[in-house]
């Protein structure tokens, strides 16, 4: 089952026995099992019963809270983990500690070798083309982090790369009348972006999630760094499956038509552009499929789904921290 | 943390030292198992009627601690028979190829011998799947492990120091596997990534 998303406005969120129930307008939309919910989150507004909110903090079961257009708002997370020796190695490396300039090389590194594998594969897969330039580009970025030294400088090398393949990814789009020009936050202007952006802030919820469980304390941060309210580590880990799994998504999606430009508007005045219910509803699904979705860990050696990665990515960077590992490996995927 | 070891920190220390650390330490259990209100002895010992049965007096859930060792846990089972008394350990599974719950039932006869100032030569693990009982006779052997073993105990939870997880057959029957991944560690020291 996985993470249950509320899209309905004015839904009610209950329980009933051992069962999560999900009504609007006295209709029942879900009826699941509580032992099967991973995490809830709520897009819009939606009242929960007392009961079940308390099912959800004994089950250690998340509930994020995203305004209808994805916008994070907050969180009702379950207690952490008695596991202080994670935060205090998590503490302990904060700065610009070895370990820090590490697991920060890691981060990007993941993220621009994901994103010169999207490219390297969209032009294996059309001859048409031409990606070298960006792909270029991203190796120069690539190539020089293992022998820098700086979070900043390292910050930098993340922000090139990021350009150039922004800078490319108009070229993955083969859907008629979808365009993107620059990536475009708060809000997204274009379709795109708003897909983007949307499918950012769940994989948030579901990489905050990971944080979590494994005991770490979400706000401290090394690539982010302490930022007043930011879930600095979460935005760390999210960073290898930005590509991997938000942006393949958003492509998939794109690409076999399944959303059209009829399930977008674009409201007046902040020009700020939205899904539908109906396209909203389609692109949780995909999401939800792909995280559920299985490769081999390149790692472990062991299949696994991208939300199973997500919780392994954030053990193994405990692990690491704690010193019994001497690497941090980011998922790197060809 | 406080000075007494819990009783089942011998048990999963001698399964495995890691998962006794995360268990014990790093608090990946699930607490209502341990903070359970058990009965006192002294509360139940005296009470006649339903836990009588052919000759055999039975209390449940019981506490014990013993000052000498500085132990405090809880048995699942009291018995006397003919002014004797014997702790009961039950096992929800049949009995395992590992052969740790001896010394949890040594632990608790430490304790009742300390509380009742009586030797205790026997104890028994009931293994509810097989509905076997398998006695476990309390001699010098089994004392000096249970005591070595309290003693490792004693040292992991003063220092917090955690004890490295070595993959071993043990981890497939492990409900700590998934948090442990007890094979990374090496793999991830093998690993290479793609240029
Ligand atoms: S998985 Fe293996 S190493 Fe890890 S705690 Fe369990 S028994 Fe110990």
């Amino acid at each position: 089952m996985g993470t249950v998303y509320i899209t309905q406005d004015d839904a009610f969120i209950g329980k009933t026995d051992e069962r999560l129930q999900v009504k609007a307008q006295k209709k029942t939309l879900l009826d699941v099992p509580m032992l099967k919910v991973e995490g809830v989150v709520v897009l819009g507004r939606a009242t929960i019963s007392p009961a079940a909110l308390t099912e959800l903090l004994e089950r250690k079961i998340p509930l994020s809270f995203l305004t209808g257009t994805g916008r994070y708002l907050g969180r009702l997370e379950p207690p952490l983990t008695k596991n202080i020796f994670v935060r205090s190695a998590q503490w302990q490396a904060a700065g610009d500690s070895d370990k820090a300039i590490h697991v920060v090389r890691s981060f990007i590194r993941g993220k621009l070798k994901n994103y010169r594998s999207m490219f390297l594969r969209a032009q294996r897969e059309n001859a048409a083309l031409n990606l070298q330039a960006a792909i270029t580009r991203l190796e120069q970025a690539i190539a020089p982090i293992n022998a820098t030294d700086t979070i900043d400088s390292l910050r930098g090398l993340e922000g090139a790369g990021s350009a150039a393949y922004f800078g490319g990814f108009d070229a993955l789009i083969r859907a008629d009348g979808f365009r993107f020009e620059s990536r475009r936050r708060r809000p997204p202007t274009d379709p795109v972006n708003a897909l983007l952006s949307f499918g950012y802030a769940l994989l948030l919820h579901d990489i905050q999630s990971a944080v979590n469980i494994v005991g770490f304390d979400p706000y401290l941060g090394y690539l982010h760094t302490q930022r007043y309210g930011r879930p600095s580590l979460a935005l760390d880990l999210m960073e290898e499956f930005r590509p991997l799994v938000v942006d393949a998504v958003v492509l998939a999606t794109l690409n076999r038509r399944s959303l059209t430009l009829s399930d977008f508007t674009t409201e007046a005045l902040s020009q700020a552009v939205s899904l539908s219910d109906e396209g909203r509803r389609t692109f949780l699904r995909l999401y939800e499929q792909k995280k559920q979705s299985k490769f081999k860990h390149p790692v472990l050696g062991t299949q696994c789904t991208y939300q199973e990665a997500f919780e392994i990515q954030a053990r193994l960077l405990a692990k690491y921290l704690m010193g019994e590992t001497q690497q941090y490996p980011p998922l790197v995927l060809k | 943390m406080n000075d007494y070891i819990p009783i089942a920190a011998l048990n999963q220390y001698d399964y495995c030292p890691h998962r006794c650390w995360r268990m014990f330490c790093a608090g990946e259990f699930l607490d209502n198992q341990y903070t359970l209100e058990g009965t006192h002895l002294h509360e139940r010992v005296h009470t006649v009627g339903d836990g009588y049965r052919e000759e055999v007096w039975q209390v449940r859930a019981v506490w014990l601690k013993s000052e000498r060792y500085g132990l405090i846990g809880k048995a699942d089972l009291i018995e006397a028979h003919d002014g004797c008394w014997y702790p009961v350990e039950y096992k929800r599974s049949a009995k395992g190829e590992f052969d740790n719950d001896a010394l949890q039932v040594c632990a608790q006869a430490l304790c009742l011998e300390e509380m009742t100032g009586q030797p205790i030569t026997q104890g028994f693990v009931y293994y509810a799947q097989s509905h076997q009982r398998q006695a476990i006779a309390l001699n010098d052997e089994l004392r000096q492990a249970a005591i070595a073993t309290l003693a490792a105990v004693k040292t992991l939870l003063e220092t917090g120091q955690m004890p490295p997880a070595i993959y071993s057959p043990r981890c497939r029957g492990c409900s700590l596997r998934q948090q442990c991944l007890p094979q990374a560690a090496p793999k991830v020291d093998r690993y290479q990534e793609t240029h």
